[in-house]
């Protein structure tokens, strides 16, 4: 008798097809959740690591009259709800007068705990409150999104969480790193923006245009130039659209320049740098959809330098390849204002991104 | 995972001296800040200003 017809092997290879057409949902989702088990647990490090790293820095620093633990974990439950946008009609306002008035009411409270805290201080302050407070809603989501598949037992609301993971993964390990560059002053990747105009700020005078951004106005080869970054060295990314209208409003401005990082496609070498056409920013969308619209108005062209760099290089401690390019891309500054401008025109060059540890 | 290794991120600050233009390169320490002056030009009497921070990952 061969193997194929031998009633024993038979059930050997019947009974797993059976096992797998009634439960194969289910040992998918055993298998599927040892992962993502392994994620949270990470998560979950990762947001009790920020929330220490914060009080450590709270008590050292800030020399706080009682223990801040408390107050600073009421806070990172903190909520925003963002507007509807059933009728787009006016949407960026709103949005921008939510997102801001979260970050005005994040600073009081800040200054109402610590009534001496310095800026740059209560900047590192409110930017380890956000990264505490992000991971902590990562960690939350995720652990309702694989915690809600369990109990259903349902296999594809699982799915959508498994593809996701590495991303958000990476996001997550990338603000956890990001922690220590925050607590020392040092420059990050998404710094290299403000680096290249503050060192053509230097020795110039400087004035405050907009809520944490400040302005140079300098000539070069017969162009006016203004200058614009967030003040460093404090962790902040400015106002660069308040400081533009500013400027427009003023000044005939013949030509934007932008330099910002971006984030590099895999396979691209990280602190190469591209030029381009239109706003270089990123964040939440309110200040670009502002740059654009004062440039459309006032028919301004907008050029863009960036420097490619991963979500990690950008939020972490400059790498060496990064700040290698300071020099390259503010000599590429120069070329792209003699290309594209003649004698006489106004040129504004915006430093994008994080001034931590970047002064002018 | 058993074989990845343990990454470090070093922190390192570079001085220029405007006087002599040479660079040195040290540890970072808490407290620099870049364009600021740093300290007294080992190959000349010039003063430094700090040209740079940055990190080097080291695997463990």
């Amino acid at each position: 008798m061969s193997d194929e017809t031998d009633p024993l092997m038979m059930l050997v290879w019947i009974f797993p097809i059976i096992i797998f057409v009634f439960y194969g949902q289910q040992i998918q989702l055993l298998v599927t959740s040892g992962e993502i088990k392994k994620a949270i647990k990470k998560l979950d490090k990762f947001r009790f690591n920020s929330k220490n790293e914060l009080i450590n820095y709270v008590n050292k620093n800030l020399d706080p009259s009682s223990d801040p633990t408390k107050k600073i974990e009421q806070f990172l439950d903190y909520f925003t709800i963002m507007p509807v946008d059933m009728d787009p009609n006016g949407i960026v306002d709103k949005v921008r007068h939510t997102v801001r008035s979260r970050e005005d009411y994040t600073r009081n409270h800040i200054q109402s705990l610590f009534p001496n805290i310095d800026e740059i201080k209560l900047s590192r302050v409110q930017t380890l409150l956000e990264i505490t407070s992000s991971l902590q809603m990562i960690h939350k989501i995720v652990n309702h999104m694989f915690l809600t598949a369990k109990k259903q037992k349902n296999y594809p609301l699982i799915l959508p969480l498994q593809m996701m993971l590495p991303f958000i993964m990476e996001h997550a390990k990338a603000m956890n790193a990001s922690i220590p560059a925050f607590k020392t002053g040092q420059p990050l990747g998404d710094g290299i923006g403000p680096m290249v105009v503050g060192k053509m700020m230097l020795g110039e005078q400087k004035e405050i245009i907009s809520f944490q951004t400040v302005f140079t106005k300098i000539n070069y080869e017969k162009r006016k130039l203004f200058l614009v970054k967030a003040e460093g060295p404090a962790s902040t990314v400015g106002r660069p659209d308040d400081a533009l209208e500013k400027i427009v409003d003023s000044n005939k401005v013949d030509a934007i320049i932008m330099i910002d990082a971006a984030l590099k496609m895999e396979g691209e070498d990280s602190a190469s740098i591209a030029r381009g056409f239109g706003a270089a920013i990123g964040g939440i969308g309110t200040e670009k959809f502002q740059i654009e619209h004062i440039a459309t108005q006032n028919k301004i062209p907008i050029f863009s330098i960036i420097i490619k760099q991963s979500v990690k290089e950008a939020i972490t401690l400059m790498t060496k390849e990064i700040a290698d390019q300071a020099d390259n891309v503010r000599s590429q500054v120069y070329e792209m204002i003699l290309e594209n401008t003649v004698e006489g025109q106004s040129i504004v060059v915006i430093g994008v991104g994080n001034t931590s540890g970047v002064p002018q | 995972m058993i074989f990845s290794k343990e990454e470090i991120v070093l922190a390192y600050t570079v001085e220029k001296c405007p006087k002599c233009e040479k660079f040195h390169k040290r540890d970072f320490s808490e407290g620099d800040i870049l364009f600021s002056i740093s300290s007294k030009c080992t190959f000349c009497d010039g003063i430094t200003l700090i040209e740079k921070i940055f990190g080097e990952i080291l695997q463990k």
